[in-house]
């Protein structure tokens, strides 16, 4: 008997600039071991929604659910052990650059979850392992490249055990040779079991990966279903223009 | 000749002595204090409610504002008008303290805003309170990026605590001008009073520069003439 | 204290006077202080071995030496050595100009070196000697850059002209000293002092914008 437990619930989410609407009621939700992945054209607003689930930008209206739970984001520990649970990617790292890598992945553990420093030390460099880094956990993130960078940032968020992570374009700030070490990494997580939720461009990899795929548009969620029927037959029409473009730019790069 | 040299060096180096120790005496708690309120009026004017934020500017605009003598003759001259008498001493190590910390917390502000706001971003998605991102992970950034600045206003203060003279404090300078005026030998004494400021202002040079190197991280290096 | 500072409002058209004098030391300053500064920055950075080690040596003597020992060194020493007489006033400007022109000539050379070195290759293949092109080219344009630099050696020569009141130079300093001898409002007198200052601070910086509007060049920014 399958368990369908859902793990975040995203109910009708808004959220404006002064007069600009930039999330017009989107409504999502990840059971666990999902993969989604949010495509869309620039300013759909897929990076302001990942930013709005784990309240690093706060919503205007609409519920917020982990696990059952809506969060009171007022009440700041509330908030910081809400955080710890969901794990964030960003499009340009944001690798602390006054730590070296190991120190990266080791600085939540000891600061946030109060672990002792030899403790956190063991913990983080496993996780270094896990994505290929161990010989440059010395290294600061001035010495590594962009995909070294990325892969550090995804041991450091996989460090604080989370539940969900979230992906905002991992790979868009990455020259394309690198991008394969990250896309490497986060099919291991999926593979692992890992819930996820993904905005990207990078198509064939979503489609491999996805079992949904969400079309965004204008801050509206547009179409979404499995990844299959999204990419090559969908039912809306903005939805098939947007994916036969991307599909077309992809099959230009490859062959 | 060389026994009238020798002979006012018996006179001179005591006085030049006292006048280096008293020198000493203003600048450490000076430089110390005025590091101390610049990084907290920096933070404040970065990351404090407006409030504060504005209290914090408004002493900044004044405090670099007003020249420093202007502002030690208020401290020593000016407060006996509301009752407080303080001493030649006290009142320099206020005014140094006060003007130098106002020039550090625009180092240290500048510092603050120069670092890219993701890192505040990826502290949060950790987990951290602002507090604890501020403190762990943008200070020690900033204050790597404010070293050149703030060194500087150092090498200042060392430099301008020949005021000091100017509100009767005796240290360095004022023992010069009272040693030359006695024995009217100004370019002589003026001539070691400069070089012993060199001497302090070339040494802690240096020694900012250890500091910079020691702290350094990949990345936050300055390209050193 | 009401009668406080009314009495110190009385001194201020005295006091005022010393504005004029405080510019004029601050213009001096400034000039001398550009004139030689960019001398010496050009030394530096196109001069041979022997006189850009001499150049560093000024340098480090100049932003070294405290100014008030450096006023006093001039105007008690020097000027006795050499038996000459000279005014405070033109000790003043002289001792800022040359303190001056140690900062202004750092200033300069950072403007210079940040030029792309294609500007002095151009210039050359188009066959202007390296005189030339270092006054036709590679100077426009690091004087522009070095704008802002400026208006901050504007301001700091403009508070550092208080401390030539230990010459008796009678600009504002001096001025507000003698009103405060004779009125006793030495609270009152210092505020207005100070904020004469800033007022002159505020102007000048303004002035210097639009000097920075006037010449600047499209799409040449210094930030």
């Amino acid at each position: 008997m399958v368990a369908t437990d859902i793990i975040l619930d995203l109910e009708n989410l808004t959220k404006h600039y002064g007069d600009q609407k930039v999330l017009k009621g989107v409504s999502l939700s990840l059971r666990k071991g999902d993969i989604k992945v949010i495509i869309g054209p620039s300013g759909a607003g897929k990076s302001t929604l990942l930013h709005c689930i784990n309240f690093l930008t706060t919503v205007d209206g609409g519920h917020i659910r982990l696990r059952d739970q809506e969060i009171n984001f007022h009440r700041k520990r509330e908030l910081y052990a809400y955080r710890q649970k969901i794990g964030m990617i960003f499009q340009d790292f944001n690798l602390f650059d006054h730590l070296t890598a190991l120190e990266n992945v080791q600085i939540g553990l000891v600061r946030v979850k109060k672990l002792p420093k030899t403790k956190a030390r063991t913990i983080a460099t496993s996780e270094l392992e896990r994505v290929g880094l161990l010989e440059h956990r010395h290294k600061y993130p001035a010495e590594l490249s962009g995909g070294q960078k990325q892969r550090v940032s995804i041991a450091r968020a996989l460090a604080m055990e989370p539940e969900i992570m979230l992906l905002d374009e991992p790979t868009s700030s990455l020259d394309p040779e690198l991008t394969g070490e990250v896309l490497a990494v986060i099919r291991k997580l999926a593979a692992g079991g890992m819930t996820m939720l993904m905005a990207t461009h990078q198509i064939e990899f979503a489609a491999s990966l996805a079992d949904e795929i969400i079309f965004m548009e204008n801050g509206t969620v547009v179409e979404q279903g499995p990844a299959r029927k999204v990419l090559f037959d969908a039912d809306g029409d903005r939805t098939r223009e947007f994916c036969a473009r991307i599909r077309g730019l992809e099959k230009g790069v490859s062959s | 000749m060389i026994e009238e040299l020798l002979f006012i060096r018996q006179e001179v180096a005591p006085a030049m002595l006292r006048g280096l120790w008293m020198s000493i005496l203003l600048i450490i708690p000076s430089a110390v204090s005025g590091l101390l309120i610049g990084i907290a009026t920096g933070l404040i004017r970065v990351y404090g409610r407006r409030f504060f934020r504005t209290i914090a500017d408004g002493y900044v605009l004044f405090f670099r504002g007003f020249p420093l003598l202007v502002q030690l003759y208020l401290w020593y001259f000016g407060l006996p008008h509301v009752g407080i008498y303080l001493s030649p001493y006290t009142a320099a190590v206020i005014g140094f303290a006060l003007c130098s910390g106002a020039y550090h917390s625009e180092y240290v502000r500048g510092a603050l805003l120069s670092i890219k706001s993701g890192q505040m971003l990826a502290a949060k998605s950790l987990g951290f309170s602002r507090t604890g991102a501020i403190f762990t992970i943008i200070l020690p950034q900033a204050i790597r990026r404010a070293l050149p600045g703030s060194g500087n206003e150092l090498i200042y203060l060392i430099k301008y605590s020949s005021l000091a003279y100017m509100v009767t404090c005796i240290e360095l300078t004022g023992e010069a001008k009272i040693l030359a005026s006695s024995y009217f030998k100004y370019m002589e004494i003026f001539m070691i009073a400069g070089a012993v400021y060199l001497v302090l202002v070339s040494l802690t040079t240096w020694v900012l520069n250890r500091l910079e190197d020691a702290v350094a991280v990949p990345g936050f290096e300055r390209i050193r003439s | 204290m009401t009668q406080g500072w009314q009495a110190a409002l009385e001194g201020l058209p005295y006091i005022l006077k010393g504005v004029w004098v405080t510019l004029t030391v601050v213009a001096g300053a400034l000039s001398m202080g550009l004139a030689i500064g960019l001398v010496l920055s050009v030394v530096q950075v196109y001069g041979k071995r022997p006189l850009r080690k001499l150049v560093g040596i000024y340098v480090w003597f100049f932003r070294g030496i405290p100014l008030l020992v450096l006023l006093f060194l001039f105007y008690f020493g020097v000027l006795g050595f050499l038996r000459i007489e000279l005014s405070p006033f033109v000790v003043a400007v002289v001792v800022l100009g040359l303190i001056s022109s140690a900062y202004q000539s750092q200033i300069l050379r950072g403007a210079i070196l940040s030029l792309a070195e294609g500007q002095l290759k151009a210039a050359r293949a188009i066959g202007m000697s390296d005189t030339q092109a270092i006054i036709f080219i590679i100077l426009p344009q690091a004087m522009r850059l070095a704008l802002p630099a400026w208006s901050n050696e504007y301001t700091i020569l403009l508070k550092d002209s208080a401390v030539t009141y230990a010459l008796g130079v009678t600009e504002i300093m001096t001025r507000a000293n003698h009103v405060a001898a004779r009125t006793y409002q030495h609270f009152w007198i210092y505020i207005m002092a100070g904020f004469i200052f800033m007022a002159l601070t505020y102007a000048g910086t303004k002035a210097l914008q639009m000097l920075e509007k006037k010449v600047a060049i499209a799409g040449y920014t210094s930030r």
